[in-house]
C-alpha cells in the first residue's frame, strides 16, 4: 500500500481513486514476482555454476591421458605453472594483446572512415550502409576460410595475383604473418559495428551544433576534430568495450586459417584454453587459462556495465 | 556579372564535389564487401575457371556447384543449423521475455538493476572458460553430440540478449496503456501476452532475429560439443574442405548458402543491430 501511496503525485488517472488492492503498477514496484526465476537459475545453471567448477577443476591435476593420477588437489600449482613455467603463455598473452588492439584499432579507423562517408546524404545511401553491414554478419568461419582459399592463398590467392601484377614477391601470409593475417580478417569483421555504432552516434549530433560550426568557418577536418569527434565519446567507447570483448573471444577464424600455429604464433588466450583442454587434455591446467580469461573480461566488462548503469540510472529518473 | 560566375563556379565545385564524395563512398563499400561478392561470383564458376590466376572475369554461369554442395549432405546439416537457431531462440524468447516484464514492471529497482548487472555480465563471460566444465557435465549425461545439448547452449548464449533488448523495448512502451490494461482488470499474465508483448512485437521480433544469427553464425560450440554426430552448417565448410581437398567453386557455393540466412535476417533487422548487441546503452 505504501508504494501505492507515493505513487499519486506522478500519475492521476480517473477511477484510480477507486482502487482497493494495489496494482502492480510501474509506479508501484510490488517487488513480488517470480518471473525471471525460470531464467535466472537457466542462467546460473548454465554459466554460473559451470564457471564454479572451472575454478575448482582449476585447483586439481587433471590429465584425462594419465587417468591413474586421478584428481589430486594442486592448490594454486595450475595458476603458478601458467605464469612461471609454461614458456606458451606469456607468448600467448602476448598474441591476445596484439590480436585485440591490432584489429580494435584498424576496424575504429576503417569503422570511422565509412561513417562519415555514410552520414552525407548521397543517392542509395540506405542499401549501401545496410551492403556494409555485410562482413559482420556472414558467419565468422566460413568468411574465414573463403579469406584463406580466395584471396590470401599463395596459389590461388588473389591478393597474391594483385601483389604480382605490380611485382611484389608471392607472401605465404598464414605462415610469414600469421597474426596478422587474422587481425586483418577479424578488422574487417568488425569494421562495420564500429560503423554502425559511429553512425548511431552521429545521428545523435543536433544540426545546429554543425551549423554553428559553419558559421563559425571551421573547415571539414576541424569540425570533425573539435566537433563531431568529442560528441562522439560514447559511441568510441561503447565500440572500444564491445569489440574489445567480443574479438577476444576470436575462434573460428584461428581454428579455421591457422590452428593457432606456426607454433603457438597464433593461440590466443581463449583458443590456448581450448587446446590445452582438447588436444592436450590437461583439464585442470586449462581451467586454471580459463579462468584468467574470465577474470581479464571482468576487468574489460566493468568498464562496459559502468556505462549501461549509466542509462539505466537516467531513463528511469 | 563576376558575381554570377563566381556563383556559378561555386555551384558547379560543390557539385562536382558532391559527386566525387558519392564515388568515393561507392568505391569504399565496393572494397569492403569484394571478397563476399568474389566468392558469390566463384560460386558459379567451374572449378577450372575459379582456381585460374589471373582471375576469370566473363564465364559461362553454371549452378553445378551449388547442386553439388547440396548433394553432399547439406540437408542434414542445414536441418541441424535450423533446429538449433529457431528452437533456442524460442526458448529464450519464452524465459526472457517474463524475465524482462519483472525487471521493467514488477521488481524493485534495486533489485531490477541487479538482475540486468547479472544478465550482462553473463554474456560477456568467456566462452571458453565455462566450456570445459560443460564438457565434462555433458559427457557425464551422455549428452554430446546431442542436438539438445547444441539447443540448450544457444539458449544460454542468447537469453541475456533476449532479455536486455525486451528490457529496453519494454522501458519505452507509454505507461498510460499499461495502466489501462491493470485499471480494467487484466491479470499480469494477461497484460503481458495480450498488451505488452503485441506492443513491443517489432522490437521483440528483432531480438529474435539477432539470436537466430548468433545461434546460426556459431562455431565454438559446434565444434567443440556436436562435432560429429550433430554438425551445423559451418562446420560442413570446414569439414568440406579437410576432406575433399580444396574446390574453391563447391567451397564458394557453399559458403554464399550459408551467409544467406544471417546476411538477410541482419539486413532487415537492421535498425535493430546497434540497439541490441549494445544493449540499449546506444539507441
Amino acid at each position: 500500500m505504501s508504494q501505492v501511496a507515493q505513487a499519486p503525485q506522478k500519475f492521476t488517472l480517473p477511477g484510480m481513486h477507486r482502487r482497493t488492492t494495489p496494482a502492480p503498477t510501474i509506479e508501484g514496484r510490488a517487488g513480488r514476482t517470480w518471473w525471471h526465476l525460470p531464467a535466472l537459475v537457466f542462467m546460473i545453471t548454465l554459466t554460473q555454476i559451470p564457471f564454479l567448477l572451472a575454478v575448482w577443476f582449476s585447483l586439481h591435476s587433471w590429465n584425462l591421458l594419465v587417468p591413474s593420477e586421478g584428481f589430486p588437489f594442486v592448490g594454486l600449482a595450475n595458476y603458478i605453472t601458467a605464469f612461471v613455467s609454461d614458456p606458451n603463455f606469456w607468448p600467448v598473452m602476448w598474441n591476445t594483446v596484439q590480436l585485440v588492439v591490432g584489429s580494435m584499432i584498424l576496424a575504429l579507423i576503417a569503422g570511422t572512415i565509412l561513417a562519415l562517408l555514410l552520414n552525407r546524404p548521397i543517392w542509395g545511401r540506405g542499401v549501401l550502409r545496410a551492403l556494409a553491414t555485410v562482413p559482420f554478419l556472414a558467419t565468422p568461419s566460413v568468411m574465414a576460410l573463403i579469406w584463406k582459399n580466395l584471396f590470401l592463398s599463395p596459389s590461388s590467392g588473389m591478393v597474391d595475383w594483385l601483389f604480382h601484377l605490380v611485382g611484389l614477391p608471392n607472401v605465404a601470409w598464414f605462415s610469414t604473418f600469421p597474426l596478422q593475417s587474422i587481425m586483418f580478417i577479424v578488422a574487417w569483421e568488425w569494421t562495420p559495428f564500429v560503423m554502425l555504432v559511429i553512425l548511431a552516434g552521429l545521428q545523435s549530433i543536433p544540426d545546429e551544433v554543425m551549423e554553428a560550426a559553419k558559421v563559425d568557418g571551421a573547415n571539414a577536418f576541424m569540425t570533425f576534430w573539435r566537433i563531431t569527434f568529442p560528441l562522439l565519446r560514447k559511441a568510441y567507447e561503447i565500440s572500444l568495450l564491445f569489440g574489445t570483448i567480443f574479438i577476444f573471444q576470436t575462434f573460428a577464424e584461428i581454428y579455421i586459417t591457422t590452428s593457432g600455429g606456426p607454433g603457438v604464433s597464433t593461440n590466443t588466450l581463449p583458443y590456448y584454453t581450448y587446446r590445452t583442454a582438447f588436444t592436450s587434455f590437461q583439464i585442470g591446467q586449462a581451467s586454471a587459462l580459463g579462468v584468467i580469461g574470465v577474470i581479464l573480461a571482468i576487468f574489460a566488462a566493468r568498464g562496459m556495465l559502468r556505462l549501461m548503469t549509466e542509462r539505466t540510472v537516467s531513463e528511469r529518473n | 556579372m563576376s558575381v554570377a560566375t563566381t556563383q556559378k563556379s561555386v555551384a558547379t565545385t560543390q557539385k562536382w564535389s558532391r559527386f566525387g564524395w558519392a564515388a568515393l563512398t561507392y568505391l569504399v563499400v565496393f572494397l569492403l564487401i569484394f571478397p563476399v561478392i568474389w566468392m558469390v561470383i566463384t560460386g558459379f564458376k567451374s572449378e577450372v575457371a575459379a582456381i585460374s590466376i589471373p582471375p576469370t572475369l566473363f564465364f559461362v554461369p553454371t549452378l553445378d556447384q551449388f547442386a553439388q554442395a547440396i548433394n553432399g549432405g547439406f540437408s542434414a546439416y542445414l536441418f541441424n543449423s535450423v533446429v538449433a537457431s529457431l528452437v533456442s531462440t524460442t526458448l529464450a524468447l519464452i524465459l526472457g521475455i517474463p524475465a524482462a516484464y519483472a525487471m521493467v514492471f514488477q521488481m524493485r529497482k534495486k533489485s531490477a538493476d541487479n538482475m540486468l548487472f547479472f544478465v550482462l555480465s553473463t554474456r560477456f563471460l568467456p566462452f571458453a572458460a565455462i566450456l570445459i566444465p560443460l564438457f565434462v557435465i555433458i559427457t557425464r549425461l551422455n549428452l554430446l553430440d546431442n542436438l539438445f545439448t547444441l539447443i540448450i547452449v544457444y539458449t544460454a548464449m542468447n537469453l541475456p540478449l533476449i532479455i536486455w533488448m525486451s528490457r529496453s523495448y519494454f522501458l519505452d512502451l507509454p505507461k498510460e496503456v499499461l495502466e489501462g490494461a491493470w485499471l480494467d482488470g487484466c491479470t499480469t499474465l494477461q497484460t503481458m501476452l495480450l498488451i505488452v508483448v503485441p506492443m513491443a512485437a517489432p522490437g521483440l521480433a528483432a531480438a529474435a532475429l539477432l539470436s537466430i544469427i548468433f545461434a546460426w553464425n556459431d562455431f565454438f560450440f559446434a565444434v567443440t560439443l556436436t562435432y560429429t554426430e550433430t554438425p551445423t552448417l559451418p562446420i560442413m565448410v570446414a569439414v568440406f574442405t579437410s576432406n575433399e581437398g580444396l574446390f574453391l567453386a563447391k567451397v564458394s557455393a557453399l559458403a554464399t548458402m550459408i551467409i544467406l540466412v544471417p546476411v538477410l535476417i541482419g539486413i532487415y533487422a537492421q535498425k535493430h543491430l546497434v540497439h541490441g548487441l549494445t544493449g540499449g546503452a546506444l539507441k
